[in-house]
């Protein structure tokens, strides 16, 4: 059985993480991608590493080689216009072209949906870019944190103790994880819509916007009750923290009263906790500096395999800090086979993650590791495009691929 | 325009909180009717948090709720009754998708098991979002999204620099999981189109968020170590970081307001333009800060450097000069400058309907952007069972009488 996407075939033009994660996405539900990246450098994500010991290596970064394996890789430059003319033939063929130039790169370049659906009116086209299309911040420049920032994610985390510290943003590029994520959703829909008719269409992406998507209850606040969310004030209800155990830390987490009351009976029920503002999880919430020392009190007593394990079979949903090495000899993560292991030509074997999603009929697959930088320019241009090795030698010759 | 592709698909939502209606709410954004399935007995814990509009305590007042089931219908079962598991069970075979979220076992307790619905529906597709997923020896446990942040690794990652691990404050394993979960719901659907063939999506939350940290993953296989928590700093970019800005006027309690701006600069060049913008231009040519490497060598100078400057000013300010200059650098914005950003009004990402209780309020919308189907929010979040007698009469062709015996025998609680 194939790929739930086996037979459509993507041109992904994207550096680092959100239009790379996205094509990841359908590639291992079986979607064929050709990679373009960037004569000489490619993909800054090949810069970015982590690395294999440490060592700064265009073939052995790890973020790189893990957003792009399934993917075929090619060399072109599609600002030069020998390069764009070859892009537009690899656009003949395509359902999709997925990419992350930012608008003033897409202008230089000339890279239009107008321009593309006359080479394929079946194309959907996908732009990812950090505002957007239009608006007044079209052209601001943004990285990830920048952008984790625009969108209201990052002035809700921190440390209400330490009010001097800045905001906190999430460990990650999660702000382009989550304009990959959005954009892979939002190309199906696309491509569904393209099976009712034929015709293609172009999606756009604001990376801003994704992550005002996913600000929880906390954007309404201003709306609703007229309230800024910020990191330094009370958490809508308690407890969800991380406290300290004897031997590592784990997250306290009462949910539901059922939950609390459980923690109650676990905990031995210490006096306080019959106290009147601590009966709900509005009230611990309000009083949560007066509960989170009683608390961590006794959590600092408690080892936190043996605690997890107590509040789990007590349907409490706590959860240990996971280290790296945690996740990595997960027994639970084993038996469902999460981590899969790729072996690539120069950076060896590692275990990557897998599938976000298990499909009981369609494979999620990795067929292949991620390719070295124009390993498949023979493939792609002369096999596919049947371009003459003579064609291919110039073209190289004179930096076009 | 044309019709949304998602017309004329049909979503039978037993999900509940956040994780599996912000995949159902991707499903409703591309033109599916969602109906949720609820149950006044025990509410979505959505409607049960604040904010509640304007402080008025009430399950349809809650901003939670309402912003993640925009566009969706809501019905009101109470599954513990044969009746009510009737009903649900027309409304699967009049659906093409099954969501749900709930720990393995519950679905299969009513009889609406994947297994025990494809027999009637034989190419439904089900999504199952749980915290620990389907299979495996946690399985049977309970999860939540805010608890998925640590177990998937991101609080060992994320914390100031010597500080112990720390929350990323949203559940972010919850609308992380749903946006995977709709992306694989239209991948099957995809399938369908093609073969006619339904499936079971199995999705664990942790998993799921766990692909997320691979930074972390690939540094502890690669260099053989557990990544240090770092604050905002990068491994290559500096400065970068989220810095103190001038402090406002608070204007109720009489106190001050902090403000930050985030600053990243990517290249030595940045660097420079930075150093100009601040009227420092000599800084560029300090050795101290010439070269990336020797930024982060001397971060903590830097940064010092840095706050001296945009404490002078409003992060807006900084955003302004900067922006113009060349370098990467955005307000950390609240949910207010978010709710006023010029930008996003202009590009109309809010969306603001007439809610039967609570008027027209402000929601985010739409992330995307498709240009020939036309994908707008059409209605305000459901009610609590507002659409219970018309799913019931409208669709499944139940007798108004039928409805209510099932109302009095305590079906539709």
């Amino acid at each position: 059985m194939a790929g739930a996407l086996a037979g459509l075939r993507i041109i992904e033009i994207g550096e680092m993480v959100s239009a790379p994660y996205a094509a990841k996405l359908m590639a291992d539900v079986g979607a064929d991608v050709i990679k373009i990246e960037r004569p000489g450098l490619g993909d800054p994500a090949r810069r970015r590493g982590p690395f294999v010991d440490d060592q700064p290596h265009p073939e052995k970064s790890g973020l790189f080689l893990y957003l792009n394996s399934n993917k075929l890789g090619v060399t072109l430059d599609i600002a030069n216009a020998r390069g764009f003319a070859l892009l537009e033939r690899l656009v003949q063929d395509a359902d999709v072209l997925m990419h992350n130039l930012a608008p003033a790169e897409m202008d230089r370049i000339g890279l239009t949906f107008e321009r593309l659906s006359k080479v394929n009116p079946k194309l959907v086209m996908t732009s990812i870019t950090p505002f957007g299309l239009d608006g007044p911040h079209r052209d601001y420049h943004a990285t990830n944190l920048t952008l984790w920032c625009a969108g209201g994610a990052c002035y809700l985390n921190g440390s209400p103790e330490h009010p001097d510290k800045p905001p906190l943003a999430a460990f990650g590029q999660q702000a382009y994880y989550q304009g990959g994520a959005h954009a892979a959703v939002a190309t199906m829909g696309a491509l569904l819509g393209g099976l009712n008719d034929g015709v293609g269409q172009h999606v756009e992406v604001s990376v801003q916007e994704t992550v005002a998507s996913i600000l929880e209850m906390t954007f309404a606040f201003w709306p609703y009750i007229g309230m800024i969310a910020s990191r330094l004030g009370q958490k809508p209800i308690q407890p969800l923290d991380v406290m300290e155990c004897k031997d590592g830390y784990i997250f306290i987490c009462c949910i539901e009263e059922h939950q609390w009351h459980s923690f109650v009976d676990v905990m031995g029920h210490p006096q306080w906790a019959g106290e009147e503002i601590f009966q709900d999880r509005l009230k611990r919430a309000a009083h949560w500096d007066a509960l989170r020392p009683l608390l961590q009190e006794w959590v600092g007593e408690q080892r936190v395999h043996e605690l997890y394990t107590k509040a789990l079979h007590r349907k409490i949903p706590f959860a240990p800090v996971s280290t790296m090495g945690d996740l990595l000899s997960a027994e639970h993560l084993k038996a469902r086979g999460f981590f899969v292991e790729i072996a690539h030509p120069e950076a060896g074997t590692y275990r990557y993650p897998g599938a976000p999603t298990k499909y009981s009929v369609t494979p999620w697959e990795i067929r292949h590791a991620a390719p070295l930088l124009g390993q498949h320019n023979r493939e792609v241009f002369g096999e596919r495009l049947g371009l003459s090795d003579a064609e291919l030698a110039d073209l190289r010759k004179s930096g076009v691929i | 325009m044309t019709a949304p592709p998602l017309k004329g698909i049909r979503v039978a939502d037993f999900s509940w909180v956040w994780a599996g209606p912000y995949c159902t709410l991707q499903l409703a954004h591309l033109g599916a009717e969602v109906i949720r399935i609820e149950t006044a007995r025990r509410p979505c814990l959505t409607r049960m948090l604040p904010p509640w509009a304007d402080q008025k305590i009430g399950l349809n007042r809650a901003g939670y709720f309402n912003q993640y089931n925009q566009g969706k219908r809501s019905m009101s079962l109470n599954l513990k009754h044969p009746a009510a598991v009737e009903v649900a069970r027309r409304l699967i075979k009049k659906s093409d998708i099954v969501a749900h979220n709930f720990v393995r076992g519950v679905m299969e307790r009513f009889g609406l098991g994947y297994e025990q619905i494809r027999e009637f529906k034989p190419d439904v597709i089900m999504v199952a979002l749980s915290g620990y997923g389907a299979t495996g020896p946690l399985s049977s446990y309970i999860s939540y999204g805010p608890a998925q942040v640590p177990l998937a690794g991101f609080s060992a990652l994320t914390g100031y620099a010597g500080g112990p691990p720390m929350h990323t404050a949203l559940s972010y394993a919850d609308p992380n999981a749903g946006i995977h979960a709709a992306f694989a719901v239209l991948a099957a659907l995809y399938h369908r189109r093609k073969t006619g063939q339904g499936q079971f999506l199995d999705l664990s939350l942790w998993e799921c968020a766990t692909a997320l940290t691979v930074e972390g993953l690939m540094e502890k296989q690669m260099s053989h170590r557990e990544p240090a928590r770092r604050g905002n700093r990068d491994p290559w970019m500096a400065p970068h970081g989220v810095f103190r800005c001038r402090d406002l006027p608070e204007p109720i309690g009489g106190g001050v307001v902090d403000t930050w701006v985030s600053i990243a600069v990517a290249n030595d060049d940045e660097w420079r333009r930075l150093c100009r913008a601040m009227a420092q231009a000599e800084l560029g040519d300090d050795a101290r800060f010439a070269t990336a490497p020797a930024r982060k060598r001397h971060e903590d100078e830097l940064e010092a450097i840095i706050t001296a400057w945009t404490s002078q000013r409003s992060p807006q300010e900084v955003t302004k000069i900067l922006q113009e200059a060349g370098v990467a650098a955005f307000t950390c914005t609240a949910n207010k400058d978010l709710a006023e950003d010029p930008h996003l009004n202009q590009r109309g990402f809010f969306v603001e309907l007439e809610h039967p209780e609570i008027g027209a309020r402000k929601h985010c919308g739409i992330p995307w952007r498709l240009s020939r189907n036309e994908c707008r929010v059409q209605t305000p979040a459901p009610l609590l069972g507002q659409h219970t007698d018309e799913v019931l009469t409208g669709l499944l062709d139940y007798s108004a009488a039928e409805v209510t015996d099932m109302r009095e025998a305590g079906a539709l609680n």
